[in-house]
């Protein structure tokens, strides 16, 4: 017994060599609300169905506690290779289309500590020129450019043990029109979030965005954004939800106080309020489709 | 660095001593795959890093593989692979350890019915089996096949029912390693 085990630590010694990339730091492409490090596979296809309900307290008769109505976003996301997509998505909520890219330019592996990737996004929004905006302004648009917004996030996440995973995410958003001067045009916004596994396919999720009014330089406002006769209508998002994964399918379902669905809404305008009970369900589905056919046929 | 190539070749000296290297056909590149059939869905994966060691002189035999190195053509079907039913975090290896058993000159050329008997570990769990396959012995190189059912409950390896990805509760493995002489 003992020579075969000396050959198969002589197998063991050569195989332990290249480094052991960790995998599945987070179920899916989106935490809850916002992006994680993953990226999908090369010629593989991602389908996002994302819908968030009416207010939680928008009352029974009125409105069935929110399931009457529903903001939707579809979107699509597909892997050039191993770490980098390109997706595209569309939002009932101020009916915006959005475009992204996601790099994951380090892997976590039994040399490096941390998953960092990177995401730059692109959205427009297609609502007619003068319409009521959530936060109750009027919003009137003089040129394409100004429904333009942009942002890029860099997420940095670590699976420290099998169940337990976290990250955080630096955001700059830009806004090319606001509806008040008093609202900055540039947000940096701080984002943590993590997942536990209570089972193999049952996960608990959270993500909390802090926006830092205070660093933005617009030169029409000194006093951090807000004022008396305009005060600051946006708050944090702080979201809680859960993962179910049924092989190709991930389902996620959640309670957040944002309803948008694209990182300039949820993030940078977002109305919402856990203190006054205006959270809204909401849920994700991801399916995952394989293009690759050629893999396909060298297998069978 | 001069002490580390001392300390080297002592080590070397000593596995070259407790396992004669004449007698060692080994390959890095094996190929090992399992197909699982169902119904519903097929699903087959292959691992092209598959290492293994024979020696000749004792009929000892070592094959090791890494779990995350099997290849899917769906890398969703991979991860979950890896994450859920495999945990290969934790059990990173599958790995068989056992002897041949007939009387066989490995050594002069010819094809061999042969049956190896040892242990099998997967995803931790390790149990005796005796799997049969072919030898193909050239004076420079031996090409092992062999093909084996695992039953999936043996090692601990839980499908639950809301899944998706039909997975058969018996599992074909078969082995193509093609082991140079060193």
């Amino acid at each position: 017994m003992l020579a075969q085990d000396d050959l198969l630590s002589m197998l063991d010694e050569e195989q332990s060599k290249d480094p052991v990339y960790t995998m599945a730091t987070f179920k899916a492409s989106r935490l809850i609300n916002g992006q994680t490090i993953e990226t999908i596979s090369k010629n593989h296809l991602n389908f996002w169905i994302s819908h968030r309900f009416g207010a939680v307290n928008s009352g029974f008769i009125a409105n069935f506690f929110g399931l009457d109505e529903a903001k939707i976003r579809l979107g699509l996301e597909y892997g050039f290779t191993d770490r980098w997509l390109v997706g595209a998505g569309r939002s009932s909520l101020e009916k915006t289309y959005d475009l992204y890219t996601k790099y994951k330019v380090l892997r976590q592996s039994n040399k490096i500590p941390i998953t960092v990737t990177a995401l730059a996004g692109w959205g427009i929004n297609t609502m007619p020129s003068g319409y009521v905006m959530e936060s109750g302004s009027t919003m009137k648009f003089n040129n394409n450019i100004e429904r333009y917004s942009y942002w890029s996030q860099l997420l940095i996440a670590r699976k420290f043990t099998e169940k337990l995973s976290l990250q955080v995410m630096p955001t700059f958003i830009h806004v090319n029109k606001v509806e008040d001067p008093s609202i900055p045009n540039q947000l940096y916004a701080l984002g943590g979030g993590g997942r536990y596994k209570l089972s193999q396919r049952f996960t608990l999720s959270a993500e909390y965005y802090h926006t830092f009014r205070e660093l933005e330089d617009d030169e029409d406002d000194d006093d951090g954004g807000g004022n008396a006769a305009f005060p600051y209508p946006y708050r944090d998002a702080v979201s809680f939800g859960v993962d179910i994964e049924t092989g190709g399918h991930v389902f996620q379902f959640h309670l957040t106080n944002a309803r948008g669905m694209v990182e300039k809404q949820f993030i940078g305008q977002n109305v919402g309020s856990w203190g006054k009970g205006d959270v809204f369900y909401g849920f994700n589905i991801a399916r995952t489709f394989s293009l690759d056919k050629s893999a396909r046929n060298t297998h069978k | 660095m001069k002490t580390k190539l001392i300390f080297l070749s002592l080590a070397l000296m000593l596995i070259t001593g407790l396992v004669s290297a004449q007698s060692l056909y080994r390959t890095s590149v094996g190929e090992l795959s399992f197909f699982s059939e169902t119904p519903v869905l097929d699903i087959e994966a292959v691992n092209q890093k598959t290492g293994a060691i024979l020696n000749v002189g004792t009929k000892e035999l070592a094959i090791q593989a890494k779990i995350t190195d099997f290849q899917f053509p769906n890398k969703l079907m991979q991860e979950h692979f890896n994450e859920n039913y495999m945990e290969s975090e934790r059990f990173p290896t599958a790995k068989f350890a056992g002897k041949i058993k007939e009387q066989v000159d490995l050594t002069k050329a010819g094809t061999y019915s042969v049956t190896a008997e040892g242990n099998l570990t997967i995803h931790g769990v390790t149990k005796p089996v005796q799997v049969k396959g072919t030898i193909v012995a050239t004076a420079t190189a031996l090409q092992v096949n062999f093909s084996f059912q695992v039953r999936t409950a043996d090692y601990q390896i839980e499908v639950p029912t809301l899944v998706f990805d039909k997975i058969a509760e018996t599992i074909t493995v078969s082995g193509k390693l093609n082991l140079v002489k060193q």
